[in-house]
């Protein structure tokens, strides 16, 4: 076991290396200079001034120093400065933190909670009606673009029930009701659309363990039909559930990135996207990569969890 | 674990009974998997509408008028927007934008996963080491914030959108291709003509690619309805297929946001438009997925 | 302030206490008291306006700032006579306008207790102006070039500062009162203004957000007693127009209308009919950018059948919705102080009938060997951004009418000024705001042989020999004789063909009270002081 662990921390550790290596490129990559984006709001380019810049921020240094400097700063916790905002990016990002971790808690919990409850309905009534209304949903679900899920919710719910949250964030421990009322909506249309994923892989798995001989047995025997499934299927079925949470991780962040855009959210995932879009290059490498570490850390706990949990897993195979 | 992974866009499986052929296979396809059957048709309405998008549209879809933000009557099926251009008619010829985008990326993306997968199967030792680490690399970050990333990075363009989509589709290509490829290695009749003395490249392309075949059809309409929804993403966040081409995520950005209240039609149809497709090639690449790759299913 | 100008504002006054006495209905007095929530236009990149070139910041910003002199936020069209004092008691020009003498009031002190000397306004207009011996340098001076004719600024004593001028320049009081002009002080480190705010204006700042708000609270020590009315002023930004419109209806809101087009302060006045909607013009035009250095631009004909293709009653009523004015370099009268005569407009290129315009356009292309055998293939570059999407698409179906063969470039925030500046474009389209409606302001920075902003690359020396001699001019009439002269030959020549001048919209809950709009700019009217909520 031990020798598995240092096994995945290293894989861990060599993924983010590389991760650094090509996010660092990309931002290279990236059409115009750097520098003049710091123009960008003054209206107009000037040479003189430009190459000062270029100086006193080290971007005129060659590519290795760049990099090396910002691995450092990064490895310490720094994650820089904003460009665009000429601050340091943590001042920016933290106050936003709490409101993109209740989304992605709240989608998680009623991904969770729509999604086991039906997967194991769809399972026990395989080929019935049931069963394909809810494939036809959760597919439905997978199909629809986030953001316009929340556009359509958007236009029904202020429209039609007068749905209007507070414009700016208010935090669950100053008022508790319209944090809520702030927060369900998104989150809900959030989580659906990755309850649909997590309804998928918890109806397979509960198949599987529904032709188990001793389910068969169990029911043979005359146990009633719930209390079998309940019992003992979805105990053994919670395993591939498990893994998929993990992975959800990462399709939660993407479902938040336009998520928090459409619903006007200040969270980090829309930080994300300002930045992209206004070309705050330091801020974009640095969250990237703050996103890379933490779907990284994720799976890494989801590997080691199924490692633990079936101990059927052979360690020098994963 | 590997595979479960290799299915986060689209994941699901089921157990058949086991069947007797009766009918042709078309037919039996749609008898077993009326699901899949809905899907195909969806699909090819989709391809219908892309092909003949010249034919079944009433108006030139970029052509601005000064019928601006008129509602959905016999005039302008589904109204139009704050340029006066006709919103059924870009909805038809965005199909075009939808299908090519969608296809060359998943094209492009699974064929060069595939192609790694299928070396970095076979050869295995240290070239399947590296192979897979890069392929973790690439999996670190989500598939859209990796796609934004290189969108930004490369600019706004049609192919620059292409490679933006296909890459983060290559590892998780490349992951499914593989594990098949691990199965199919061990299979006696491989075994034997390496025994013979075949060139590996001989057998990688005679008996181990077309045995991949299930497996990369199934993942590549699996992969189709995520692309389509990931360019949607990039062009409603403005890093996509830029002006004129009537784009649908683009149609719901700018103008659908703006006008969301006084011209509803805006914001609904180009959104049902792609969910239709989407929904679409992922029911047609479930039922592929039952019926083509059986070893697929309970992963 | 002259005798005589005073004695007239004793008069205006002493007419406003006999109308207000004798009118039935009393204005209502004035109340103390909340906190006015506001949507800007965007977020601000920075809270600095000396270093932006955005109304974002200035909108945001001039809350918590002061300057010598100011536009009486009450008077809707701008100019010389609305300019009144601020931080300065009294000014006066000397030696022919060549010296402005300023005295500043004594009883100004900075959010942070300290005092306001001359030291402050000296340190900031060096600074701005670039002067060798200023004590920091601004890592980026947009308006630099404002203060080119100024040679040197004095303070002789704590309250009193020299601008000495190169050349005689009466508009530089119109530069000085621009939103963009505000006093920073000396004892704070230039770069912390972009982040932080300490000014000696009537409001504070509390907490910054970027990308989230701005939040300002009532200065009690400011210097107008009495003012401001609010408690505070809250800055919040929310990205979609559509949810502006939803939390102003909601009344989260108390003002909205900032870059808002006519739909969508219609569709916010429909659902609430009870919100006061206030459109007038403003000083931001379309404007066409036409490099005559690339081929096949470098032919006159062609830039001027593009400029007659594009059919300014269609403009009107696509991109614009109905909601815009038409005219020259200068914004039009009668919102615009320097406007073409109305006459006039209607005769410049694109104004005609669209029909024979358009065959005109494909004659000229013809004479240049373009036709339908052989079209002309054009890129029309524009910023990837909503207002400037919509022109640009609506310019590539008009070009497109006249068989020229156009595509959109869309170009990124953060290259577009780059490749602005480079002139690396064919056709482009831009917005173009200037913050102070007067002919200095305009022309300088955007016709002069040379200048960064000069993105057309326009160039003629005797269009900058009548821009300097417009400019010393005193004589208002023969001064406006002059800009028409000029603003005629960019027309004629096409230097940057102007599609037309939007609109501005105010769009607020009736129990906002005073909130001012200006027509021929959106830059002057955010000090808020004089802002106060009937709850």
């Amino acid at each position: 076991m031990r020798g598995y662990v240092t096994k995945r921390l290293l894989i861990a550790v060599v993924t983010l290396f590389g991760m650094s290596i090509v996010i660092f490129s990309l931002m290279r990559l990236a059409p115009g200079n750097i520098v003049d984006i710091l123009f960008e709001s003054a209206g107009y380019v000037d040479q003189a001034d430009k190459k000062q810049l270029e100086r006193e921020l080290g971007v005129d240094r060659p590519l290795a120093v760049q990099y090396s400097r910002w691995v450092g700063e990064v490895a310490r916790g720094d994650l820089g400065k904003s460009y665009r905002y000429d601050m340091p990016a943590w001042r920016i990002i933290k106050p936003r933190l709490p409101v993109t971790l209740e989304l992605a808690f709240l989608a998680l919990f009623f991904s969770i909670l729509l999604g086991v409850p039906f997967g194991v309905l769809s399972a026990v009534r395989q080929d019935r009606p049931l069963d394909y209304v809810l494939r036809v949903l959760s597919l439905a679900g997978l199909s629809m673009p986030a953001f316009w899920l929340g556009m359509i919710i958007i236009l029904f719910f202020v429209r039609a029930l007068g749905w209007m949250p507070s414009i700016t964030y208010v935090s669950p421990f100053v008022d508790l009701k319209a944090n809520l009322w702030q927060f369900t909506v998104p989150a809900l249309a959030v989580g659906y659309r990755s309850s649909a994923l997590i309804m998928r892989i918890t109806r397979s798995a509960m198949l599987e363990v529904l032709r188990e001989d001793y389910i068969r047995t169990a029911w043979a025997k005359g146990q009633r039909g719930t209390l079998v499934v309940w019992r003992h299927a979805l105990k053994n079925a919670s395993l591939p559930v498990i893994t998929v949470v993990g992975i959800e991780f990462a399709f939660l962040i993407g479902g938040l990135v336009v998520t928090e855009t459409v619903f006007n959210l200040p969270g980090v995932a829309r930080y994300l996207v300002d930045a992209i879009l206004l070309r705050d290059y330091p801020v974009v490498q640095n969250l990237t990569m703050f996103i890379a570490v933490v779907v990284v850390l994720a799976n890494l706990a989801v590997d080691l969890l199924y490692a633990w949990a079936d101990p059927r897993i052979k360690y020098e195979k994963a | 674990m590997a595979q479960v992974r290799a299915l986060d866009v689209v994941a699901d499986t089921q157990i058949l009974p086991i069947e007797r052929p009766r009918g042709s296979a078309l037919g039996r396809f749609a008898r077993k998997k009326p699901l899949g059957a809905a899907g195909g048709i969806l699909v090819l309405l989709l391809v219908g509408t892309a092909v003949l998008a010249d034919v079944l549209s009433t108006h030139d879809p970029v052509r601005t008028s000064t019928n601006v933000l008129v509602a959905p009557g016999a005039d302008f099926f589904l109204g139009t927007d704050n340029l006066g251009r006709d919103l059924y008619s870009r909805i038809v010829h965005g199909s075009r934008i939808s299908l090519l985008v969608g296809l060359a990326s998943t094209i492009v993306g699974t064929v060069l996963g595939g192609l790694i997968g299928l070396i970095s199967g076979y050869a295995g030792g240290k070239t399947d080491l590296l192979s897979q680490r890069v392929m973790d690399i690439m999996q670190a970050l989500p598939i859209l914030v990796l796609a934004l990333v290189l969108a930004a990075a490369l600019g706004p363009s049609l192919p620059n959108a292409i490679v933006a989509i296909s890459i983060p589709i290559v590892p998780r290509a490349a992951r499914v291709i593989r594990a098949s490829v691990l199965g199919i290695r061990e299979l006696t009749y491989v075994e034997s003509a390496r025994a013979l003395g075949a060139r590996h490249v001989r057998i990688a392309l005679r008996h181990i690619l077309p045995n991949t075949m299930g497996p990369f059809i199934v993942l590549a309409t699996a992969q189709l309805g995520g692309s389509i929804l990931v360019e949607a993403a990039l062009s409603f966040l403005g890093l996509g297929i830029p002006e004129p081409y009537p784009s649908w995520g683009r149609m719901l950005s700018i103008a659908a946001a703006e006008y969301a209240e006084r011209a509803p039609w805006l914001v609904i149809w180009p959104g049902l438009a792609i969910s239709l497709a989407v929904f679409g090639t992922n029911l047609l690449g479930d039922a592929l997925r039952d019926t083509l790759d059986p070893r697929l299913r309970g992963s | 302030m002259t005798p005589l100008r005073r004695s007239v504002r004793l008069a205006a006054l002493a007419l406003v206490l006999v109308l207000a006495l004798t009118l039935p209905v009393p204005a209502q007095a004035p109340k103390s008291g909340g906190v006015l929530t506001i949507h800007p236009l965007t977020a601000p990149p920075s809270l600095s306006p000396h270093e932006e070139s955005t109304i974002a910041t200035v909108q945001q910003v001039s809350a918590c700032y002061s300057n010598l002199v100011y536009f009486d936020p009450a008077k809707k069209q701008e100019s010389i006579d609305t300019v009144i004092p601020e931080l300065a008691e009294k000014w006066s020009w000397q030696d022919n306008y060549r010296n402005l003498v300023v005295l500043l009031r004594r009883d100004v002190t900075w959010h942070d207790g300290k005092p306001l000397t001359s030291r402050d306004v000296k340190y900031t207009f060096d600074v701005v102006r670039g002067a060798p011996d200023a004590p920091v340098k601004l890592r980026i001076n947009p308006r630099k070039l404002w203060y080119e004719n100024v040679e040197a600024i004095e303070a002789p004593d704590p309250h009193t500062v020299v601008f000495r001028l190169k050349r005689p320049q009466p508009s530089l009081v119109l530069l000085l009162a621009s939103g963009y002009s505000p006093i920073y002080p000396a004892h704070v480190p230039i770069a912390d203004l972009k982040t932080t705010c300490v000014g000696t204006g009537p409001y504070k700042l509390k907490d910054y957000r970027p990308g989230e708000f701005v939040e300002y609270v009532r200065n009690p020590n400011y210097f107008v007693k009495g003012r401001p009315y609010l408690d505070g002023v809250k800055w919040v930004h929310i990205k979609d127009r559509s949810t502006q419109i939803a939390a102003l209806q909601a009344g989260q809101l108390d003002v909205a209308g900032s870059g808002w087009n006519r739909t969508n302060a219609e569709t916010a006045k429909k659902g609430k009919p009870e919100l006061t909607v206030i459109e007038s013009d403003s000083n931001v035009n379309d404007n066409v950018l036409i490099n005559a250095k690339r081929a096949p631009l470098t032919d006159e004909g062609v830039r001027r059948a593009i400029n007659l293709a594009l059919d300014r009653k269609a403009y009107l009523v696509g991109p614009r919705q109905g909601a815009a004015t038409f005219g020259g370099a200068m914004q039009p009268r009668p919102s615009g102080v320097w406007g073409l005569p109305q006459a006039e407009v209607g005769t410049l290129p694109g104004m005609g009938d669209p029909v024979k315009q358009k065959a005109e356009a494909k004659k000229l292309l013809a004479a240049a060997g373009y036709g339908p055998s052989n079209p002309m293939k054009l890129t029309v570059s524009t910023r990837a951004l909503a207002i400037y999407v919509d022109t640009a698409s609506w310019m590539v179906d008009q070009l497109r009418q006249v068989g020229i063969d156009a595509v959109l470039e869309q170009i990124e925030t953060g290259v577009w000024h780059p490749k602005m500046t480079r002139l690396d474009f064919q056709v482009a389209l831009n917005l173009t705001g200037t913050a102070v409606d007067d002919p200095d302001a305009m022309f300088f920075e955007n016709y002069r042989c040379g200048s960064q902003r000069n993105f057309s690359g326009y160039c003629s020396e005797e269009i900058d020999r009548l821009m300097v001699e417009q400019s010393q001019t005193l004589d208002h009439a023969k001064r406006l004789k002059l800009v028409h002269e000029i603003d005629r030959k960019l027309q004629a020549e096409g230097a940057r063909p102007i599609l037309g001048w939007g609109k501005q919209y105010a769009v607020y809950w009736p129990r906002v009270k005073a909130f001012a709009q200006h027509e021929n700019s959106i830059f002057n009217v955010w000090r808020l002081q004089d802002v106060w909520l009937d709850k």
